[in-house]
């Protein structure tokens, strides 16, 4: 993995802790892989939604509400940061 | 598109009737289904069956099947181990979407013949999520849902006209069950299998349909973004609210991207439905409820779409308006009395959250004392900057006068806490303990310490300077400003693991001060500690400026 996938990972990661508010929990504490929501990270349908809207904040991007299952997109860290990536290139 | 009563829905029609699609359904063979899991049921000798399926067109053949059957139906909130082992010995048989389970295809026989369902003898049994405790069964008969989708029908009906129903809502509680499932089946009205809980899948599944009309809750249209192509929505016929109370910026906001305002729904488990709502604070009772208030003023409901003769208490105060329509003034104990006078809490919030100042409010009953009120704030960047260039006094004086136009002198806060954020807990809520702590102790003189690193002899913290330290009423009135000492003696007490103990201040060497420290500001503090010179170095900086720097001197305090 290049050094600015990992820069975007732990981006995304803090991302995650900052925008959910979730105390207790580092970028050290969420794997690249890991599930985030429902098992894994236990996150629910509103936190996606609040991710949804942080990530579109700070990336500047738009979630392309005429794809088919973008959420499949927030199933992991590595996922979002494909997402970004390619939103952030179209 | 003609109305079917939900007791007629099993009875044979002449012409097609879409109930759903992918893949389509059509009503007579939904019905068909319904009336071989009724055969399945009746043959398996199924009393009592538990229901928990994604696909509402599933749900309604289940439900249809286990009515036609003489099957009592509950249908669980959840499918968590806990859930089922609290109705194991109140249910025969569960029918779910996991594999362990019984499904529609395992339980297909060969069918009953159509007839009326039996709108006393059919049951139905609701679960509450049991956030507050133990879930709780609430047991319906038939007529209970079959008055509540006529009434609905009589409301709303003509203006949903051949609207496809897409919902955001589980089918498990009765919102989703009667909005999504019971009111479009018994219409005519297709609707969308699958709950759709995200903004975009609402949108794609939308514009699939030339009509359409969205059930959904306060969760999903308060969140949803610009992403949107909110002009091809705007044909919405409808966008239903319901399960907790829409803040008026998100109505506000669908009103101005749609170009109407979503229709709320009050009501809940126990009682149904019991009024709606659009761009007013007034609820209108629907037609078949009647209201009144409790001696403790809490609304009383009595309804067609709860038992008959059943008066249910609620906990909600409320103030019933001479034209039958109500104001909620908020959940019973969040109304205070002082001094004989009824305060709702939630309505003063509603106040102060109105002022560009506030970003959030809270407010509580003093305990100890006179009875008065306290107020937890967290101020707006526009209130930070009202504090920072008027000073304490000046903002709570006019967020006193704003308030003063909303309630009577006497429930004006005597006492008020700025914070950077409310204590909320993991679980999103506010325990009174803790806001009972903050506001009975005296205002601080501590900095909030929001990270540190220690590095050997050198320690990094990040600073909170709280718009609420003690030393700002008096350094300045009109412009608040941190003191050099207080800098000096955060530091001191700061720097605590790196000191030996028992160090006193012994004097200070080339003191800086170059930039004030203003509340909300937020501070980086470097310390290190040269043991052999016993002389603390401390360095404050405020977005990457200089705001103070120098050398204290220490000696061990006892000689």
């Amino acid at each position: 993995m290049s050094e600015a996938q990992q820069d975007l990972n732990r981006d995304l990661k803090q991302l995650i802790i900052d925008a959910l508010g979730l105390e207790d929990i580092s970028v050290h504490d969420i794997d690249d892989q890991q599930t985030l929501f429902g098992e894994g990270l236990g996150l629910d349908s509103v936190d996606a939604l609040e991710l949804g809207l942080a990530i579109q904040k700070r990336y500047g991007i738009k979630i392309d509400a005429d794809a088919k299952d973008t959420r499949s997109h927030f199933a992991n860290v590595a996922s979002l940061a494909a997402f970004v990536t390619a939103r952030q290139a179209a | 598109m003609s109305w079917i009563p939900l007791h007629h829905l099993l009875r044979p029609l002449d012409a097609p009737r879409q109930v759903t699609e992918q893949p389509s359904l059509d009503h007579a063979e939904l019905c068909q289904q319904a009336l071989r899991l009724a055969g399945g049921l009746q043959q398996r000798g199924i009393r009592r069956l538990a229901l928990h399926l994604d696909d509402a067109a599933q749900l309604a053949i289940a439900l249809l099947g286990a009515w036609r059957a003489g099957v009592e139906v509950l249908l669980p909130a959840d499918l968590q181990p806990h859930t089922r082992s609290r109705w194991a010995d109140q249910v025969d048989l569960w029918l779910t979407d996991l594999p362990g389970d019984a499904n529609l295809a395992s339980l297909s026989a060969a069918p009953l013949s159509p007839a009326d369902l039996d709108l006393e003898r059919c049951r139905i049994s609701l679960c509450t999520s049991g956030s507050s405790g133990e879930a709780k069964r609430i047991d319906k008969q038939l007529s209970q849902l079959h008055n509540e989708v006529e009434a609905l029908e009589r409301l709303w009906g003509e203006r949903l006209g051949d609207a496809w129903i897409i919902g955001s809502v589980a089918t498990q509680h009765i919102y989703g069950l009667l909005f999504r499932v019971l009111w479009p089946l018994c219409a005519g009205r297709g609707f969308e299998r699958r709950q759709w809980p995200f903004p975009e899948d609402l949108q794609r599944a939308s514009r699939a349909h030339a009509a359409f009309a969205w059930v959904a809750s306060p969760a999903l249209l308060k969140r949803m973004g610009e992403n949107l192509d909110w002009p091809a929505l705007r044909p919405v016929r409808a966008v239903f609210s319901s399960g907790g109370e829409l803040p008026l910026a998100a109505a506000e906001q669908l009103h101005q991207r749609l170009g109407q305002w979503p229709l709320e729904i009050l009501g809940s488990s126990e009682t149904g439905g019991i009024a709606w709502r659009q761009d007013d604070a007034l609820w209108q009772p629907f037609a078949d409820v009647r209201l009144s208030l409790g001696p403790d003023g809490a609304l009383q409901i009595a309804s067609a779409y709860l038992p008959a003769g059943h008066l249910e208490h609620s906990a909600d105060a409320a103030e019933i308006a001479s034209d039958g329509r109500f104001r909620l003034l908020g959940r019973l104990d969040r109304i205070v009395k002082l001094e004989e006078k009824r305060i709702s809490l939630p309505l003063l919030e509603q106040a102060l959250d109105s002022h560009p100042w506030v970003s959030e409010a809270r407010l509580l009953m003093l305990e100890g004392g006179r009875a008065s009120l306290a107020a937890l704030l967290v101020l707006s960047p526009a209130g930070l900057h009202a504090l920072r260039n008027g000073g304490r006094r000046a903002l709570l004086a006019t967020l006193r006068e704003h308030l003063s136009g909303h309630c009577e002198a006497i429930a004006l806060p005597r006492r008020w806490r700025l914070l950077r954020q409310l204590p909320y807990s993991a679980q999103g809520k506010l325990p009174q303990a803790a806001l009972q702590a903050i506001v009975q102790a005296p205002r601080g003189m501590a900095p909030e310490v929001l990270e540190q690193q220690r590095d050997a002899e050198q320690l990094n913290l990040r600073l909170a300077v709280s718009a609420d330290l003690a030393c700002f009423t008096g350094h300045f009135p009109q412009s608040p400003v941190l003191p050099g000492v207080v800098q000096i003696d955060w530091a001191i007490a700061l720097a605590a693991p790196l000191l030996p103990e028992a160090q006193r201040f012994a004097g200070m060497e080339v003191l800086k001060f170059q930039q004030l420290v203003r509340p909300g500001d937020e501070l980086e503090l470097a310390l290190r500690f040269d043991a052999q010179r016993s002389k603390l170095y401390f360095t404050y900086t405020c977005d990457g400026r200089a705001c103070s720097s120098g050398r204290i001197v220490l000696e061990a305090a006892c000689a």
